[in-house]
C-alpha cells in the first residue's frame, strides 16, 4: 500500500505539533500552541492578511520510504526575535551581522522542526532522509503544489506571531 | 590543561549556540562546516571531544564518524552526535560505529554541557585576574540535613558572615538546588537514610556545574567508619558532630579559598592592627599565622613603621596565643616597625603568670596604642617600640 495514504492525518498532526513545541519550546522557551483555525485548500496565499508582511520562509525536505518537504513560515519580526534568542545577540548586533545570519539560525530551527517530524515517520517505520535547508524571503508570494502533492496546513500561535507550516508529500501513484 | 571541541556542522548557528554553551568553561571550539573540514580540523588539531551532525553538504556525518574511526590516529577522539537525526534504527547505526553519545536536536544547553562533561573535565572559567574573594563577600551554603536542630545550629553559628545559609533535607531537595542555583560549598550529613548522602557526593561530582564545589561531610565523632569512607569518597572535609561552628567557619573560608586576612589584619590610618578574636583555637593561630608575614610586608611596603596587637577580646592566654605573639613581635623586629600591646585584665593578669611574658606590658586603649607606639621610649611601655 502506497506509503502516503497509509499516514494518516492525525498522525501527521502529531508529529508535527510535537516537532514545533518541541522545538520553540526547548530552544527558545516559548511554548506555542497548536491553532484551531482550519487548514486552507492548496495555492493559499499564506502572507499576513493585512498588507504584505516580510516573511522568512524555512525550508526541508525528507526523502525515503516517503518523501516530501515542509516550509515553515515566520514573520520576519518574529524570526528576528527567535535568531536573536538563539544566537545571544541584540537586535543591534543582528542588524549589524545581517539576514544571512536569521537564514541560517531559521533553517536551522526548521532542520530541527521536521527532524522531529521525519524521526515520528522513521519510528513509525516510514524511513527517510533529511535534506539541507534554505530559506525563501519575501512579502507577496504564494507557494503552489503540483496537483499530485498531498498538502497540509498547520497553524501554530506563539509569543503574539503565527507559525505555519506546510507540508507537501509526494502521493505514491 | 585547555580541553579542545571540535564541532562540525553545517549550520553556523549550531556552532554558534555551541560557542556559546561552552563560553563559561576553559576550552577551545573548533569549527567545521562538513566531513571533509571535520576530518582536516580533527588531523591537524587532535581534539578531546567532537560534535558531531549528520545531515551536511559535501561529505555527512555518518561518513565522516566512519573515516575517523579508521584512522588509527584519529579513532581515539570521542564523539558525540549532535543532529535532528533520531529515528530508533538510524541511531543504532550511528551508534554501532562508536559514538560516546547521541544527542538529538533540538537541545538545552545545559543538556549538551552535561553529556560534554561526562567525556571531558569541563572547568568552568575564570574571568581573567578577579579579586580574590573575602570573608566580606556573600556565599551560599547548602545543608543537606535531615535535623533542623543541626541546620539551625549552623545557621545560628554563621550569622555574623554575609553567607546565605540554605537547609534541605532530602537528597532530591539537594539536586534540585544544586541545578537551580550551584552552591559555593555544600555540607551534607552522612546520617541522611539509606545512605543517600554518598549517592548524593557522587551526583554532585558528576555535574559539570558542581564538580568542584567543596563538600563536607557531616558525621558524629565517634562514627569512625562513615569518616573513612568519606575520606575515601574525596570529601572535601569532615565536620564532626557536636559542631563547632568557629572551626566550620574557618573550613568553609579554606575550603572556598577565601582572604580570611581581614578578621585579624587591618589597616588604620597610621598603623596596622594585628586582632586576635575571644576564641583562639589552633585553626584560628594557624590561620592568624598565615598572613602574619604578608601583611607586616605589605604596611613596611604601604609606609606605615607601628603595629598595634590588639588581644583585648582574647578570653585565655595559652602557648598557642603566645608563640603566635612572639612570632609577630620578632616580625617586628625584623621589619624595624614599632609595636604595642593592648589587652584585658584578665590576660594582663595571665601574662604575668608565665616567665616569656611576664614582661609585657600593655597599653590601656587601641587609641593609646596608636598615638604612643614608636614615641620615645620614656613615654611607652615597657617592651612597646622596638627598632
Amino acid at each position: 500500500m502506497p506509503a502516503t495514504a497509509e499516514i494518516t492525518e492525525t498522525l501527521i498532526r502529531d508529529y508535527i505539533n510535537r516537532a514545533v513545541t518541541d522545538v520553540f519550546k526547548t530552544m527558545l522557551g516559548r511554548e506555542p500552541t497548536f491553532s484551531t483555525q482550519e487548514p486552507r485548500g492548496p495555492g493559499v496565499q499564506l502572507s499576513a492578511p493585512e498588507g504584505h508582511r516580510p516573511q522568512v520562509v524555512g525550508t526541508v525536505g525528507f526523502i525515503g520510504d516517503i518523501n516530501g518537504l515542509i516550509y515553515l513560515h515566520l514573520d520576519l519580526a518574529f524570526a528576528r526575535l527567535c535568531t536573536c534568542h538563539l544566537l545571544g545577540m541584540t537586535e543591534a548586533e543582528l542588524d549589524e551581522a545581517g539576514d544571512e545570519v536569521i537564514n541560517d539560525a531559521i533553517g536551522e530551527l526548521t532542520n530541527m522542526t521536521v527532524g522531529g517530524f521525519k524521526n515520528g515517520l522513521c519510528d513509525a517505520g516510514y524511513p527517510c532522509k533529511l535534506t539541507i535547508p534554505s530559506i525563501l524571503r519575501g512579502s507577496n508570494f504564494s507557494i503552489e503544489p503540483i496537483s499530485s502533492a498531498v498538502r497540509r496546513i498547520y497553524y501554530f500561535d506563539c509569543a503574539e506571531h503565527r507559525v505555519v507550516a506546510d507540508i507537501l508529500m509526494k502521493s505514491d501513484e | 590543561m585547555r580541553y579542545k571541541v571540535l564541532t562540525v556542522d553545517d549550520s553556523k548557528t549550531v556552532r554558534i549556540i555551541v560557542k556559546k554553551a561552552f563560553k563559561a568553561f576553559d576550552c577551545e571550539i573548533l569549527e567545521a562546516g562538513n566531513g571533509v573540514e571535520g576530518l582536516a580540523v580533527a588531523a591537524k588539531e587532535n581534539p578531546d571531544l567532537i560534535l558531531l551532525d549528520v545531515t551536511m553538504p559535501v561529505m555527512d556525518g555518518v561518513e565522516m564518524l566512519t573515516k575517523l574511526k579508521s584512522d588509527p590516529a584519529l579513532k581515539g577522539i570521542p564523539v558525540i552526535m549532535l543532529t535532528a537525526e533520531g529515528g530508533r534504527d538510524n541511531v543504532l547505526k550511528i551508534a554501532k560505529i562508536g559514538v560516546r553519545d547521541y544527542l538529538v536536536k533540538p537541545f538545552k544547553e545545559e543538556v549538551l554541557i552535561e553529556k560534554c562533561g561526562r567525556v571531558i573535565d569541563l572547568k568552568p572559567l575564570n574571568d581573567g585576574p578577579s579579586k580574590t574573594k573575602s570573608i566580606f563577600d556573600p556565599a551560599d551554603i547548602l545543608v543537606v540535613e535531615d535535623k533542623p536542630a543541626i541546620v539551625q545550629q549552623i545557621q545560628d553559628g554563621l550569622k555574623h558572615t554575609p553567607w546565605k545559609v540554605r537547609g534541605v533535607s532530602t537528597q532530591g531537595e539537594a539536586i534540585d538546588q544544586c541545578a537551580k542555583q550551584p552552591p559555593d560549598v555544600v555540607l551534607v550529613s552522612l546520617s541522611l537514610p539509606e545512605e543517600s548522602a554518598f549517592t548524593l557526593f557522587r551526583l554532585i561530582r558528576t555535574n559539570v556545574k558542581t564538580k568542584y564545589t567543596p563538600v563536607f561531610a557531616l558525621v558524629v565523632k565517634t562514627e569512625t567508619s562513615q569518616q573513612q569512607q568519606a575520606q575515601t569518597l574525596g570529601f572535601s572535609a569532615i565536620i564532626t558532630k557536636p559542631i563547632d561552628t568557629s572551626e566550620l567557619e574557618s573550613k568553609i573560608a579554606k575550603a572556598m579559598n577565601l582572604d580570611t586576612s581581614q578578621r585579624y589584619y587591618a589597616f588604620e590610618t597610621d598603623c596596622l592592627i594585628m586582632r586576635l578574636p575571644e576564641n583562639c583555637s589552633p585553626s584560628v593561630l594557624a590561620e592568624a599565622a598565615h598572613y602574619l608575614k604578608p601583611k607586616f610586608s605589605e604596611a613596611v611596603d604601604a609606609g606605615f613603621n607601628k603595629v598595634v596587637i590588639d588581644i583585648h577580646q582574647l578570653r585565655m592566654l595559652h602557648m598557642g596565643v603566645i608563640k603566635l605573639l612572639f612570632q609577630a613581635m620578632q616580625t617586628c623586629r625584623d621589619l624595624a616597625m614599632n609595636f604595642g600591646l593592648v589587652g584585658n585584665a584578665q590576660i594582663i593578669s595571665e601574662c604575668k603568670g608565665f616567665e616569656d611574658t611576664r614582661g609585657w606590658t600593655f597599653y590601656d586603649s587601641i587609641d593609646d596604642a596608636k598615638a604612643n607606639v614608636g614615641r620615645p621610649v620614656a613615654a611607652a611601655p615597657q617592651l612597646a617600640g622596638v627598632s
